[in-house]
């Protein structure tokens, strides 16, 4: 059954999804719409750019920044530069930017400025304290629920971090690098129904790998720092013991490292990775293999 | 009285301890002299290493509530302090018609990147992925617990 009707209809449907990447003139429906707009748009890539000319659509850099003298009707996408505004420059839309800043542009972007960057990073210093104090709430809360739901997964997933901690670091990293590039791709087909479902898909998996592994390097920094190592240890304890407190103790640790300025950055990004890399080296700690090897029934 | 069973029980009380509940006299004879059978059993556990599970079920809700509280007083004292609240930040996140609105332009950019770094990014997807599926399929070197 699997190999008569699964196997020829997966192949099926890889070609048509290539196809629809490689021949982006397929769209159909909505998209219409969507592309007479973009006719008028403009993409740099890897360069700086300057608006000297009204825009009648959006405008996008990647890798660059822009100068804004004169009018853009849509919206202004910039990632990895800067938007400068001078002269008539102005944004009838919202402004996205990430890995830059807006300079002078008080007054001058019709819609709204997006920062993609943390909840923390799109506030102000004073209440970037305090955000990320309320983020490290939730992920006190988050992290004890996961544990009182799966403490054995959690505790597996932990000691596998102490076990082979190049291995999850050099996972997690590969992984990341592999959620990006396939977000990529999936972007291919967002002038399509199931681009963003599959954007979708992929971010949902992506955030919950990243909840689990952050849960699961919780509980590894707890047990190193906090862990009893004898059983009189143990037995002369009544609050530091157990998986939910070394959960709590692990949170507790890195959300004070986290206000380290430039430290407490790469040590969150650092303990993401891990935690990544040992969610998808454990299978969410459940230990089973991601392959499956096949081989013809013997008679 | 069966004085074999008896003889029994006295040479080794342990081994025939079932031995008092059918006879009187030698249950009035353990009683009156008030044995105290040694544990003799060798306490292996206190000798191994201590095993990740042992103690792991216990759960410590006055550590839990007690951070969860220090942490929620902390946040709150700077968003009084700064006039602030959790619900402004969030306000200022993009909406949902925003996010998809900029995928939408992102997708369009994909598809009008210069030939070199569409080339560049199939070729990286192709890459990573291989290596990706090869260190999926190494096994977890953790013990069990």
């Amino acid at each position: 059954m699997f190999k008569r009707v699964l196997v020829p209809a997966m192949a099926v449907a890889a070609m048509l999804a290539v196809m629809f990447v490689v021949l982006p003139a397929g769209a159909v429906g909505n998209d219409r719409a969507i592309r007479s707009r973009q006719s008028h748009d403009r993409y740099a890539f890897g360069h700086d750019t300057i608006i000297s000319s009204a825009v009648a659509g959006s405008v996008q850099a990647y890798g660059g920044s822009i100068d804004v003298r004169d009018v853009i009707d849509g919206d202004l996408l910039v990632f990895g530069g800067n938007v400068t505004f001078s002269g008539r420059g102005r944004v009838n839309g919202n402004v996205v930017y990430a890995g830059g800043r807006i300079v002078n542009g008080e007054g001058r972007i019709g819609g709204q400025a997006y920062p993609l960057a943390s909840i923390g990073g799109a506030a102000a210093s004073m209440t970037k304290t305090a955000v990320v104090l309320s983020l490290l709430f939730v992920w006190l809360v988050a992290a004890v629920v996961v544990t009182l739901a799966s403490g054995r997964e959690v505790r597996f997933s932990s000691i596998e971090i102490r076990a082979s901690a190049l291995h999850c670091f050099v996972l997690g990293l590969v992984a990341l690098t592999s959620f990006v590039l396939t977000a990529i791709m999936f972007s291919y087909l967002v002038p399509y129904l199931i681009g963003i479902p599959l954007l979708a898909a992929l971010a949902v998996f992506a955030i919950l790998t990243k909840i689990y592994g952050m849960v699961a390097v919780f509980h590894a920094v707890g047990t190193l720092i906090a862990g009893a190592r004898t059983h009189e240890q143990l037995a002369s304890r009544k609050w530091l013991r157990g998986d939910v407190a070394m959960v709590v103790v692990g949170v507790l640790l890195l959300g004070a490292i986290r206000f380290i300025p430039v430290i407490g950055a790469i040590a969150w990004s650092a303990a993401s990775v891990f935690g990544i890399g040992v969610a998808l080296a454990t299978k969410f700690g459940r230990r089973e293999p991601w392959f499956l090897v096949w081989r013809p029934a013997e008679a | 009285m069966n004085r074999e069973s008896c003889q029994r029980y006295l040479e080794d009380p342990e081994a025939n301890a079932s031995h008092l509940a059918e006879c009187a006299e030698c249950r009035a004879l353990a009683e009156s002299l008030e044995l105290k059978v040694e544990d003799r059993r060798p306490r292996l556990s206190a000798e191994l290493p201590l095993a990740p599970w042992e103690g792991a079920g216990h759960r410590s809700w006055s550590l839990v509530i007690a951070g969860a509280v220090v942490v929620a007083l902390i946040a709150a004292f700077f968003f009084m302090a700064t006039g602030s609240s959790p619900l402004r930040v969030l306000a200022n996140l993009p909406s949902a018609d925003v996010l998809i609105s900029t995928l939408r332009h992102i997708g369009s950019a994909a598809q009008n990147a210069p030939a070199s770094w569409q080339v560049i990014v199939g070729v990286l997807f192709v890459v990573v992925n291989a290596i990706f599926v090869a260190l999926l399929r190494r096994a977890p070197r953790g013990i069990d617990v």
